[in-house]
């Protein structure tokens, strides 16, 4: 009994030095909050600079540590596991933490004196959520993560203290528990069937291979309405507009793009336990390529509609999740290869069109239609948003163009190793789908090039958001010009369950 | 493209982002042009689209929003239902030196070699999936057809045309008409054709149909045209109709007439434009009905006008006609010697010649002979004769089409040669494939 609990604690402490990029973000937490006792009734960026040196030191852990992770590492007993592609996707979601610490640094809703701790303390939990989610293999551990991930969520979108906020962060509350539930009792009929928690083990597979029911479709479909719910895909994507529309936009950007990539990761790792290799008696490929197709569906042509800069990010970010639900459609490896190509672009996209965003919110410009002439007073802004647009929309010369065409020559090997129909329909309607959202993503450069200006605006300093926003687009144009150098790198992550 | 340059004299708002366009612009048409990579190639072909909408859209006419939202949102559809066929492609074609390993590759001439085919693979020429009735690489051709059909434009996806033409500034025009349309073209030829040949020889009467309903339906429009430019931007519609028509039949004169009428188009429709943009300068009217007589005003401008209206309609003596006639001659042997496509279609795109002459003499008619009378808003001192600018640049068309009109062995030199080769490999190729 004791060198049982020796070895467990022995365990434990190996863990821990794994587990080195959650614990700087835990002590980043607390930190930030006992820094935010003293300085409560100063005007500081105190609080800031701290989230940010710990967001920096755990991505640059994470990079420093990117060779320790090429055989998988199960840690903490078997909650949580170390793998390249979940340490993929560790980097991106602190590379967006980092990103929404910056954005928030120049956001008018993020002022220097209001509960500014608590923000930066609950942006810090957020990213420990989704780090602790991408690594998840327990399920316990995948609801926990993900309560961890919500709850910081719930409190973020409240931030802009406004009536809509508030009505926002309520529904996307009363939306996520109830998903949560949901998922939980999924989980709970999971367990009883297969008697393990733990969804990649031997044991869980072959018991569901045993004991295929519809009670385990229902069970999955269940499980998987709260992944779904994270990524904003449908039917679980009413929630997003009404939160985007009301949260500061350094939040809408977080949630476009953390919340949105740990989920995506669980769900493939779920997805594809539940085929059980081609094994299982429900067709979860076509039940996903039904989900990612009316994702897409619904994302563009409600976006078609709107006037709301942030409503129209909201819809665009449902669509761009119905993309990166068709990396997963695949059910290959070449597929998982070009979700991670597409989860890079799209990060930088979005946060890049999100930044400008924001300088442009700043000066007033708040609805689609009064962007009307910001071509000729702020080209360069402008010019920079136009090129993010056009990524997400994934036109040529950018990287969002590379991506989509990486998503769909997967999905075409898809097809063609499996002859599906399904697959081929969604590369028709995917592409289809393309030029539907290009309608809508000029809307905003439309309104800056083709028209004339309304009235004089006042010029105001935008050169810092110029400056990121310019990177990250020189990021974009890069990985269209040099795809191969992500790309392979890529290729070298090997996915395994 | 020097043309245009010139003629872009006249853009007054924002010249220093006109030009960073025009020249992107320029630069994607000649990179699709040079491309041998099927990838590259429609790296360009997308490229040539925000830049020209843009264009449209800010220098442009009244219109101009519709008119550039319509044109990017067609071509891009057009784009889009390329590149289903070439992912398709890419992934069942492999490059030949790869030896075991498979190595993809975007090359065309390794795609419109059979042996290249992956064994199984989707496009597999030996045995292609079948999708619904009829087989993968049937549907891939038919997808490639109207992706380049969109741009040509081929009737009924010619909607755009006469939308972008009427509102686009005069040099974008130019450019729009003389080189863009000639991008649908050139991937049929170079892309659609030798890569699925098989296919393009089975629906071969359904293109010739397409060619001929564009050539009957583009002189119609055009013949009730009111406004100048949409006459225009209508028989540029029908002429793309016999760049199709020749091409269908697949004989050697059919393909190189076809080739020549794309360049010639070039030439005329460059110069039908440039005419247009000089009433335009002038007045800000384009309506044929506000004028009359404008010979005694106009008399060099009169000039010129007669040579570009009478190339186009294809009278002999100018490069039109050699274009037309090497055309029809193509179509009408087809039905006697390869029995591609029948008679029958030559026949009725004759009639789209008189039509053709039928709306362009009786728009003379109506703008220039007669009585001297204009729209009451219009000074008739604003119709000054043409400036040395513009003489300039209509005396080098019109020379050009002079040339190539009087001389057609110049050109035809270069393209027999090509139009013997794609004839023949395009034979040989489904020989191939019928009797490996």
């Amino acid at each position: 009994m004791e060198t049982n609990i020796l070895s467990k604690l022995k365990s434990i402490s190996v863990s821990l030095y794994f587990a080195m990029p959650e614990l700087i973000l835990a002590c980043g937490i607390l930190l930030v909050i006992g820094v935010g006792f003293f300085t409560r009734t100063k005007k500081t960026n105190l609080n800031a600079r701290l989230a940010l040196a710990f967001l920096l030191a755990s991505v640059t852990y994470t990079v420093l540590c990117w060779t320790h992770y090429v055989t998988p590492l199960t840690l903490f007993a078997g909650l949580i596991r170390c793998d390249q592609y979940s340490t993929y996707f560790k980097i991106l979601i602190d590379i967006g933490g980092v990103l929404t610490v910056l954005m928030s640094l120049r956001s008018k809703d993020i002022s220097a004196e209001k509960f500014n701790s608590e923000y930066y303390a609950l942006l810090l939990s957020a990213v420990l959520g989704a780090h602790l989610l991408v690594m998840s293999v327990n399920l316990i551990m995948v609801f926990l993560s993900l309560e961890l991930l919500s709850i910081s969520s719930y409190v973020l979108a409240g931030y802009g203290f406004t009536k809509k906020g508030a009505e926002g962060s309520l529904k996307y509350f009363l939306f996520g528990s109830s998903a949560s539930a949901i998922m939980l009792y999924g989980f709970s009929i999971l367990f009883g069937i297969t008697g393990t928690l733990d969804f990649t083990s031997i044991d869980f597979a072959e018991r569901l291979i045993g004991s295929q029911s519809s009670l385990v479709f229902v069970a999955g479909m269940m499980a998987l309405a709260g992944f779904l719910y994270k990524v904003a895909a449908a039917p679980m994507h009413i929630w997003s507009p009404d939160v985007y529309e009301g949260s500061p936009m350094p939040v809408v950007a977080f949630l476009s793009v953390v919340p949105k990539l740990a989920g995506i990761v669980v769900l493939s790792k779920f997805t594809i336990v539940l085929s059980l290799a081609g094994q299982s008696q429900f067709d979860w490929q076509v039940t996903l390529g039904i989900i990612a197709m009316a994702t897409i569906a619904i994302g563009n042509l409600s976006a078609l509609w709107q006037t709301n800069p942030k409503r129209l990010m909201a819809y665009s970010s449902i669509a761009q999740s119905g993309f990166l639900l068709l990396g997963i459609v695949c059910f290959s490896e070449a597929g998982i290869h070009a979700l991670l190509f597409y989860s890079a672009v799209y990060v930088f996209s979005n946060y890049a069109v999100l930044f400008l965003l924001q300088a442009f919110e700043t000066k007033g410009i708040e609805s689609i239609p009064l962007f009307r002439g910001t071509g000729r007073t702020f080209v360069f802004a402008s010019v920079v948003l136009s090129i993010g647009l056009i990524s997400l929309s994934g036109i040529p010369p950018t990287g969002g163009f590379t991506s989509k065409l990486f998503v769909f020559a997967s999905l075409w090997s898809s097809y063609a190793q499996t002859g599906k129909e399904i697959l081929l329909w969604l590369i028709v309607f995917g592409l289809l789908n393309t030029v539907i959202s290009l309608f809508y993503y000029l809307k905003i450069p439309y309104y800056a090039f083709l028209k004339t200006p309304a009235g004089q605006v006042l010029p105001q300093n935008t050169r810092f958001e110029n400056f990121l926003a310019f990177i990250l687009v020189v990021g974009i144009v890069f990985l269209f010009i040099q795809p191969d150098l992500l790309m392979g790198w890529l290729n070298t992550i090997n996915f395994v369950l | 493209m020097l043309i245009a340059g010139i003629s872009s004299w006249t853009i007054e708002k924002n010249v220093k982002g006109y030009f960073i366009l025009l020249w992107i612009l320029n630069g994607s048409i000649i990179g699709t042009f040079t491309a041998l990579d099927f990838l590259l190639f429609y790296l360009f072909f997308e490229f040539m689209l925000l830049p020209m909408y843009f264009l449209i859209g800010i220098w442009g006419g009244p219109k101009r929003e519709y008119a550039s939202i319509k044109f990017l949102l067609y071509t891009l559809l057009g784009s889009i239902l390329i590149l289903i066929v070439l992912i398709g492609l890419v992934i069942s074609v492999q490059a030949p030196e790869s030896g075991n390993t498979v190595v993809h590759t975007f090359n065309l001439l390794h795609m419109s070699d059979p042996a290249n085919y992956i064994f199984g693979s989707i496009l597999n020429p030996d045995e292609s999936w079948m999708i619904g009735p009829q087989t993968a690489r049937w549907w891939a051709f038919l997808l490639l057809f109207v992706g380049f059909a969109i741009k040509l434009p081929a009737v009924p996806l010619h909607t755009w045309l006469p939308d972008a033409h009427v509102e686009a500034p005069t040099p974008i025009s130019v450019i729009l008409a003389a080189l863009l349309l000639k991008v649908g073209a050139y991937g049929l030829l170079r892309v659609a054709y030798p890569v699925f040949p098989d296919e393009a020889l089975a629906l071969s009467s359904f293109v010739a149909l397409v060619g001929v309903v564009s050539i009957i339906y583009g002189a119609l429009n055009a013949l009730a045209s009111k406004d100048l430019k949409r006459l225009i931007a209508y028989s540029s519609v029908s002429h793309m109709g016999f760049v199709l028509l020749g091409m269908a039949s697949l004989t050697v004169e059919g393909v190189s007439g076809a080739v020549y009428q794309l360049f010639s188009h070039g030439l005329i429709s460059a110069m039908l434009f440039l005419i247009a943009g000089v009433l335009y300068d002038r007045t800000n009217d384009r309506l044929i009905n506000n004028y009359s007589g404008l010979t005694s005003k106009m008399p060099v401008f009169f000039v010129f006008v007669l040579i570009a209206f009478f190339a186009s309609l294809g009278l002999p003596g100018f490069s039109g006609f050699i274009a037309e006639i090497m055309i029809l001659l193509g179509a009408f042997a087809s039905g006697s010697t390869n029995q591609v496509i029948s008679e029958g279609f030559g026949v009725v795109a004759a009639f789209g010649l008189i039509l053709g002459a039928a709306y362009y003499l009786w728009t003379i008619q109506r703008m220039f002979f007669g009585p001297f009378h204009v729209k009451a808003e219009i000074r008739p001192e604003q119709l000054t004769d043409l400036d040395k600018r513009e003489f300039s640049m209509l005396t080098s068309l019109a020379l050009l089409i002079l040339i190539f009109g009087i001389f057609p062995q110049l050109l035809l030199d270069y393209i027999n040669p090509f139009a013997q080769h794609f004839s023949e490999s395009f034979f040989n190729s489904i020989r191939f494939i019928q009797n490996p």
